[in-house]
């Protein structure tokens, strides 16, 4: 008895420790957490709705309808790594892909000419964004604040009530599906930056600058990485994306709509920082990143097969983007 | 008469500092009394203890013959007891009233603040102190000087006994202190005591009644002004017992590797020149303010540079921000740690590599396994204490703190490197390290350029010092038999050369 009782207790510490450990281990690798729901969640589903859910027509839809966000969060996931992020993407999309649908529907360019102007135009929006908080040294917050409102009047100002239809062969760089799957491109075209953004945030000495801005801009500064060159640089980026974002959008409906991307700047950062950015930055992945984008979608389809409504939906969002951020609180490598 | 101010044995203790050691001082009514010593000597943490910014550990405070017990900052302004801060305390955004009766406005109906009483109460003691400032005026738009006037002002809306100045003419001008004094004399003259925290000798001859010295948080004399002279005020500053032995072995010194000619920086840095050699070790001294810091990164490129012309090797530079004093090959270790030099919460390997990414790299990609093992490399070489390189910053000790960002420059391979307070918040096993480490690169080839408010460190380290003075290069001294006391004079007989000057009528503000 005298000896047994204390090996008892030894074996439920274990245990405790085995449970605090895994908690730990969920909690360092916010990837790892995040993949570890999302593949919950979706078993879940396919076991909860078997006719509704693992089907593949709801696949097709759920990976084609989260592909902007996809698009975005790479650019808004270089940015918060970097410490600041951009709300203008919503207009950004919008104004892109109004001026897209304006030289390939009005002007009759060329669709390549078209989609390449679409991105440019993005491009621009970025540039004036990253220059307005890099060289006059606005708050991105107020500045993209700003940008936000602006670039949505100039679309409405561009097209009024949008552009209607556009032209078939424009409408075909955002209809293009694969033989197999029949997934549409702007798909395809969010697997591809993720891919090749998440390799290049994560591996790259060029991108790696980022995590050094983000972690602490004087000591970056003073380490010799131009600081303001890179921000203004990751503006670019981002802006580029939301173009690509704007013009695959409006060709995929052949249409060019002023409201296109409205309040999907807050969605975009609640996938980010639900995938690892901090507001302080310095951290984060892409991978997480669009982990964080397929867990919303999920949660967003499981509410629409539920028919519980979208009234909901923002609720359980907010909460596991609270939960997900508390369990930082456990992390064994930040200080206490 | 019990005298207005009487301090019994004072100590405080920072952790691993003394801060202050069994001070004792009196001070009458009316006096104007001079708080001297060198940077770090104790004398604002004297001043702050007695307006209950800190608490004491020891000793016992009167006022008036009355014993404090515990005091904070509210309790202090009860008793009459008023601070203007180094660093000022007023809120820029808010009008002069406002700050002065801050948390105290006259209030007429419902809380209501009484607005018109309010500013006629502030006008009346701002032209108590012989000056007009209007009190609807924000902060924000007020000179330095007048903003110096208002926290007077704002010390005085209570019934002032003790008047505390820590520093106050740091950022005025000769005409601005000058007024300045004649708000403290007016004010003694009504009976208020005033402290003066100041390490400017020529300011304390010129204001002060007298003057208590501080040398590493002791006492080391009270004299009154008239019966002293600067040449014994500074004697009584230095002499201390902690010595740091100078390496005896002598290095070769080689070629100029830095050449800084007549640089201006304005406002901190006028014209400052410097030359420092491969293999050689120059340290730059002079009083806090007197822009050494500014100057250094003038050179790297972080400051903004007006005129003068650097050269490095021989080839001239003209660099437009840190890459390019980078590129150039110079390393600079900035003096606050945290702030400006490490990622405290990214690990050893990545601080490290963050200027050198382009060497940790295998054409585009980053590579971990390069950047682990130069880091790797300096954690053995320098000694770092750690459990691994993958440890995050943040959790090490200040001394090896200071160790991974001096690995982060060493990293790059510089031509000259700039030290700036090589051993700020380190104990003293890890100074001596330290100090090795910086002899051991000179002795490598290394131009080394210190920059350091510890004068002991300066006459351990400097094969030659360079004294700065309000943002000149004021003389230079072999770094070998060197007092403390020769960098001392230096360093302040510049300030006394501009209050002679000060004393001439008509003459224009610098």
């Amino acid at each position: 008895m005298q000896i047994t009782q204390p090996m008892a207790e030894t074996a439920e510490r274990r245990r405790e420790n085995l449970f605090v450990r895994i908690v730990r281990r969920l909690a360092d690798s916010r990837e790892l957490t995040l993949f570890v729901l999302v593949v919950a969640l979706a078993l879940a589903m396919s076991i909860v709705y078997p006719n509704n859910f693992p089907t593949a027509s709801n696949m097709r839809a759920v990976l084609l309808n989260l592909a902007p966000v996809g698009i975005l969060v790479c650019g808004m996931m270089l940015l918060m790594i970097g410490g600041t992020f951009d709300l203008s993407v919503g207009s950004t999309l919008a104004f892109s892909g109004v001026w897209a649908a304006v030289v390939a529907g009005w002007w009759g360019w060329p669709a390549e000419i078209a989609v390449l102007v679409g991105i440019l135009v993005g491009a621009l929006c970025g540039l004036v964004n990253g220059l307005i908080v890099t060289r006059i040294g606005i708050n991105a917050l107020i500045a993209t604040l700003g940008t936000l409102t602006i670039y949505r009047s100039l679309t409405y100002v561009t097209a009024g009530t949008g552009v209607t239809p556009i032209t078939d062969a424009f409408a075909a760089y955002g209809r293009a599906a694969d033989p197999l799957f029949r997934i549409q491109s702007p798909f395809w075209a969010m697997l591809v930056l993720v891919l090749v953004g998440g390799w290049l945030v994560a591996r790259t000495r060029f991108f790696r600058q980022f995590y050094f801005i983000g972690g602490n801009p004087r000591a970056a500064q003073l380490s010799g990485i131009r600081v303001d060159r890179l921000i203004l640089i990751g503006f670019v980026i981002m802006g580029a994306l939301a173009g690509l974002a704007g013009v695959l959008g409006a060709a995929r409906l052949n249409s060019a709509v002023v409201n296109a991307g409205v309040g999907i700047e807050l969605k975009v950062i609640t996938a980010t920082v639900l995938g690892g950015a901090s507001l302080k930055g310095g951290e984060g992945t892409i991978l997480g990143g669009i982990l964080g984008v397929l867990f919303i979608a999920l949660i967003e389809n499981a509410m629409i097969i539920n028919a519980i409504g979208v009234f909901w939906q923002g609720l359980v969002v907010g909460l596991v983007l609270l939960f997900a951020v508390s369990l930082d609180r456990f992390k064994t490598s930040g200080r206490a | 008469m019990a005298p207005r101010l009487e301090i019994n044995g004072l100590s405080k203790f920072f952790p691993g500092v003394r801060a202050l050691d069994d001070v004792s001082m009196n001070v009458e009514g009316g006096e104007i009394r001079a708080l001297l010593g060198e940077n770090g000597a104790g004398k604002s943490t004297l001043g702050k203890i007695v307006a209950g910014v800190y608490s004491r550990d020891q000793g016992t405070v009167l006022v008036d013959g009355a014993e404090i017990g515990t005091l904070d900052e509210k309790a202090a302004g009860d008793l009459g007891i008023g601070i203007v801060h180094q660093e000022g305390s007023l809120v820029p955004q808010l009008s002069v009233a406002e700050n002065i009766f801050a948390g105290r406005q006259p209030t007429q109906w419902l809380g209501q603040v009484n607005v018109r009483a309010m500013r006629d109460q502030a006008k009346a003691l701002i032209a108590q102190l012989g000056v007009a400032i209007d009190p609807a005026l924000k902060v924000s738009g007020l000179s330095p000087a007048q903003a110096q006037i208002v926290e007077i002002a704002k010390a005085l809306s209570r019934d002032l006994r003790i008047l505390i100045l820590d520093e106050p003419t740091a950022a005025l001008t000769l005409t601005e202190t000058e007024k300045l004094f004649d708000v403290v004399r007016r004010l003694a003259g009504n009976g208020v005591s005033v402290i003066y925290v100041s390490h400017r000798l020529a300011e304390i001859f010129s204001l002060c009644h007298s003057v208590t010295v501080l040398k590493d948080g002791r006492l080391a004399g009270t004299r009154r002004v008239a019966e002293t002279s600067t040449d014994e005020l500074i004697r009584l500053m230095v002499g201390r017992d902690v010595h740091f032995s100078r390496s005896a072995a002598g290095r070769k010194i080689g070629e100029i590797v830095l050449e800084a000619q007549d640089l201006d920086a304005p406002p901190l840095v006028r014209s400052a020149s410097i030359t420092v050699r491969a293999g050689e070790i120059v340290c730059l001294a002079g009083l806090i303010g007197s822009g050494r810091s500014e100057f250094c990164e003038a050179i790297f490129g972080a400051r903004r540079r007006h005129g003068g012309s650097i050269r490095i090797g021989g080839k001239a530079i003209d660099p437009k921000g840190p890459w390019d004093g980078k590129h150039a090959g110079i390393g600079m270790v900035p003096e606050d740690r945290k702030a400006a030099g490490l990622f405290l919460g990214m690990d050893i390997v990545n601080n490290v590599a963050a200027t050198v990414l382009s060497r940790v790299s295998s054409g585009a990609n980053f590579s971990n396994r390069k950047a682990e093992a130069l880091a790797r490399n300096f954690v053995d070489e320098l000694r770092i204490a750690t459990p691994s390189v993958r440890q995050i910053v943040g959790n090490l000790s200040g001394g090896n703190q200071q160790k991974v960002l001096l690995a982060k420059w060493l990293a790059m391979e510089p031509r000259l490197l700039i030290v700036d307070e090589p051993t700020r918040g380190v104990d003293v096993g890890a100074r001596s390290e330290i100090y090795r480490l910086l002899r051991a690169l000179a002795d490598k080839g290394v131009a080394l350029l210190v920059v350091s408010s510890d004068l002991p460190e300066v006459l351990a380290l400097a094969d030659r010092i360079v004294v700065m003075a309000e943002g000149r290069t004021v003389g230079e001294l072999p770094g070998d038999g060197a007092s403390e006391e020769q960098v001392l004079r230096l360093a302040t007989r510049y300030t006394a050369s501009v209050a002679e000057v000060r004393k001439q009528p008509g003459m224009a503000e610098a």
